[in-house]
């Protein structure tokens, strides 16, 4: 063949291209227009949300997809184990942190009427309140309106960055998992790190699991957690970090944690509108993303399961998207009781919205939940967040 | 007859004053508005310039403005003073010749006085810029002229930036530009209007057929109204809102700018010897490309 091929190259390279191998019938002729019509994943986005959105959120649309279109704005999430100076410096450049900000103001006022009308039920979920924040959790932010950005963090004598910037409402779902001395914590979906790391800046939790089961994004979060946070609090002892398919969590280590964070992934809004890059919203992913509330529903009812009676559970994601929200906490409350015999409570966030209404915009009337929605003024968000208690 | 006295008698500035001072009265000017006249020439203190005022007036007159116009004219644009009689006169043939009639041209004459300062060739080069470039009709050029004189300074690659960003970005074709005045508002005014209402998903730029799945509002309701009416009925949105992306959008295209490079560094090789340019670089190239081949 090989001798053939020597002697007639020419011919064999014709019938080489005459031969094609797809049959006739599934031959397609080429378009011949220079300009193919190319769909953007961002575009498909936003076509996607305009249809779904609008329906959803109606009047409230318009500003939410601005702000969404915009530069978003950040929190310094400040790294107490630090030694550097660095809150004096965010407060000279006129951020506060939003965390410790008004907190007696509000509290006072809410107590006194709150006893008065409530059902013994409600004032059991209310009695948790004021959460007893760590001292230690800050989170600096630029007052309303200001677009004044970060500088990145620098490194300290110790090579400890000063603060982590990110989306200041994700620090929410931390805050709404009430974290108590000496917890047993379980972070279910933990990269890149954010929630992690501020849940380690309470410096309460005993034990905290970190699980995220992507390999490359649990070393990417290795890499975060040894640029915050000192050697000796890293130890085998008080931390593990896996990479684990999280869904089969239930199986693997049942009624164990206090508290478990399940931050689930998600058609990332804000992400899906500004990068075409790793979009899920791209024509390849579209399987993907179609399976993503079943992939968030079992990831809950894993984190249900993990959680020990009486613990607690809350539920997060960075979308709008009511199906991925409020629809998921709905089925897995259902499934949790159905299937495995599992009583949960819905626990009210509103002590949580009260106190911090003047720093993010919440969406009205949700039955379920909590939501931020993102608004020109405080560009943070999108993020749900559901509370469950797990009863004994 | 007054410019003929008044040139004779130059050579004494009393007496220029007083002579000039007289003939201004005499072309009908009143005692107050001589003397601002007069005192304003002498600011200027060329004495070529003196001697030209008079005939410059003249031609003024004989536009046919009456003196408190060609007053204010002066007080807007000092630098009318010292425009020689003749190209004053050309200017003034040119812009006739582009179609502004009796009437119209001594409007915009009076109230835009400093296109009577602009060569006749920069006024043709925009002109010619607007017919080929942005293929507007005479009869549109010549609007153009008539409801936003200033065009004839702006930087020509600004305002072919503009002119497409509204017909591309906007799908807003020429006969709109000219009915809505495009040309008085800056480009950021534009621009940021636009791209508030397009992120509010409130304008969609139209595709190849001119379709929209939404119903666009008109230029006009987004540029001739003042900002707050546009926010709270166009945009429909808070006055905090569009204050805040006003920032937000002036620092991203200020970004964008950097990471681009200045689009008027290209300026210089897009206005004259395109081809030359061309032929130079391809010279360039194909030098490089054979002093690698003798390498090898």
């Amino acid at each position: 063949m090989a001798l053939l091929l020597n002697r007639f190259p020419v011919f064999f390279r014709k019938v080489c291209e005459l031969i094609r191998l797809t049959p006739r019938r599934n031959r397609v002729k080429e378009k011949w227009a220079a300009t193919q019509p190319k769909h953007p994943p961002t575009r498909l986005a936003l076509q996607h949300f305009d249809s779904s959105y609008g329906a959803q959120l109606g009047p409230l649309w318009p500003s939410v997809r601005v702000a969404l279109l915009s530069e978003r704005k950040y929190g310094a999430l400040l790294n107490s184990f630090s030694h550097d100076l660095v809150l004096e410096d965010l407060q000279v450049q006129g951020c506060r942190d939003f965390i410790s900000h008004q907190d007696r103001l509000v509290f006072g006022a809410e107590e006194g009427s709150c006893e008065v009308s409530m059902t013994s039920l409600e004032f059991l979920s209310q009695q948790q309140y004021p959460p007893q924040l760590s001292p230690h959790l800050k989170c600096f932010v630029f007052p309303r309106g200001d677009v004044t950005r970060f500088k990145p963090a620098r490194p300290d004598r110790y090579g400890l960055l000063g603060y982590y910037l990110m989306d200041a409402a994700s620090i929410l779902p931390c805050l709404a998992l009430d974290v108590q001395k000496g917890h047993t914590v379980l972070d279910l979906c933990a990269a890149p790190g954010g929630k992690t790391l501020a849940l380690l800046q309470t410096q309460l939790i005993r034990y905290l699991c970190i699980n995220d089961s992507s390999m490359s994004r649990t070393s990417r979060l290795r890499k975060v957690l040894h640029s915050y946070v000192p050697k000796q609090f890293l130890t085998d002892e008080n931390l593990r970090i896996t990479s684990f398919d999280g869904t089969m969590w239930g199986e693997m280590e049942r009624e164990t944690f206090d508290r478990v964070l399940v931050d689930v992934p998600c058609t990332t809004d804000r992400h899906s509108l500004t990068e075409d890059d790793n979009n899920i919203f791209s024509k390849s992913r579209t399987g993907e993303r179609r399976r993503l509330p079943q992939l968030q529903l079992e990831l809950l009812l894993a984190g249900i399961a993990a959680a020990r009676p009486g613990g607690e559970i809350v539920y997060s994601t960075c979308t709008l998207s009511q199906n991925q929200n409020l629809s998921v906490v709905e089925q897995a409350v259902h499934f949790a009781q159905e299937k495995h015999g599992i009583q949960l409570q819905v626990v009210s966030l509103k002590p949580l919205v009260q106190k911090f209404r003047n720093t993010f915009h919440f969406a009205p009337e949700l039955h379920l939940g909590e939501m931020v929605i993102p608004h020109l003024a405080a560009n943070f968000g999108p993020i749900y967040l559901c509370k469950l208690k797990r009863l004994p | 007859m007054n410019t003929e006295i008044s040139f004779c008698a130059l050579h004494d500035v009393q007496r220029t004053k007083r002579l000039s001072l007289s003939s201004l009265l005499e072309m009908g000017f009143t005692d107050s508005q001589a003397r601002h006249i007069c005192d304003s020439v002498f600011e200027i203190k060329k004495e070529s310039s003196v001697k030209r005022v008079l005939s410059t007036l003249t031609v003024l007159f004989v536009l046919g403005l009456n003196p408190t116009s060609v007053q204010k004219m002066l007080d807007i644009c000092p630098d009318l003073y010292i425009v020689k009689e003749t190209l004053l006169q050309q200017r003034i043939d040119h812009l006739r010749k582009l179609g502004l009639v009796e009437g119209s041209l001594q409007r915009m004459v009076v109230h835009y006085p400093k296109i009577l300062t602009v060569p006749v060739k920069s006024v043709k080069n925009v002109v010619q810029f607007l017919r080929e470039k942005c293929l507007f009709t005479t009869q549109q050029v010549t609007d153009i002229l008539r409801d936003t004189p200033a065009v004839v300074l702006e930087d020509l690659l600004q305002l072919e930036y503009k002119f497409q960003y509204v017909y591309f970005r906007m799908g807003v074709k020429q006969a709109e530009m000219v009915k809505f005045r495009l040309f008085r508002f800056t480009l950021d005014d534009v621009r940021c209007r636009h791209t508030f209402l397009e992120r509010r998903g409130l304008y969609q730029t139209p595709d190849k057929k001119g379709q929209t799945t939404i119903i666009n509002p008109k230029l006009g309701d987004i540029l001739n109204v003042d900002q707050d009416t546009f926010v709270s009925s166009v945009a429909r949105a808070s006055a905090e809102e569009y204050d805040i992306f006003q920032k937000l959008l002036a620092r991203e295209c200020k970004e964008e700018e950097l990471l681009q490079g200045r689009v008027e560094a290209y300026s210089d090789e897009d206005d004259d010897g395109d081809d030359e340019e061309e032929e130079e670089e391809e010279a360039k190239g194909r030098s490089g490309y054979e002093k690698r081949r003798k390498k090898k």
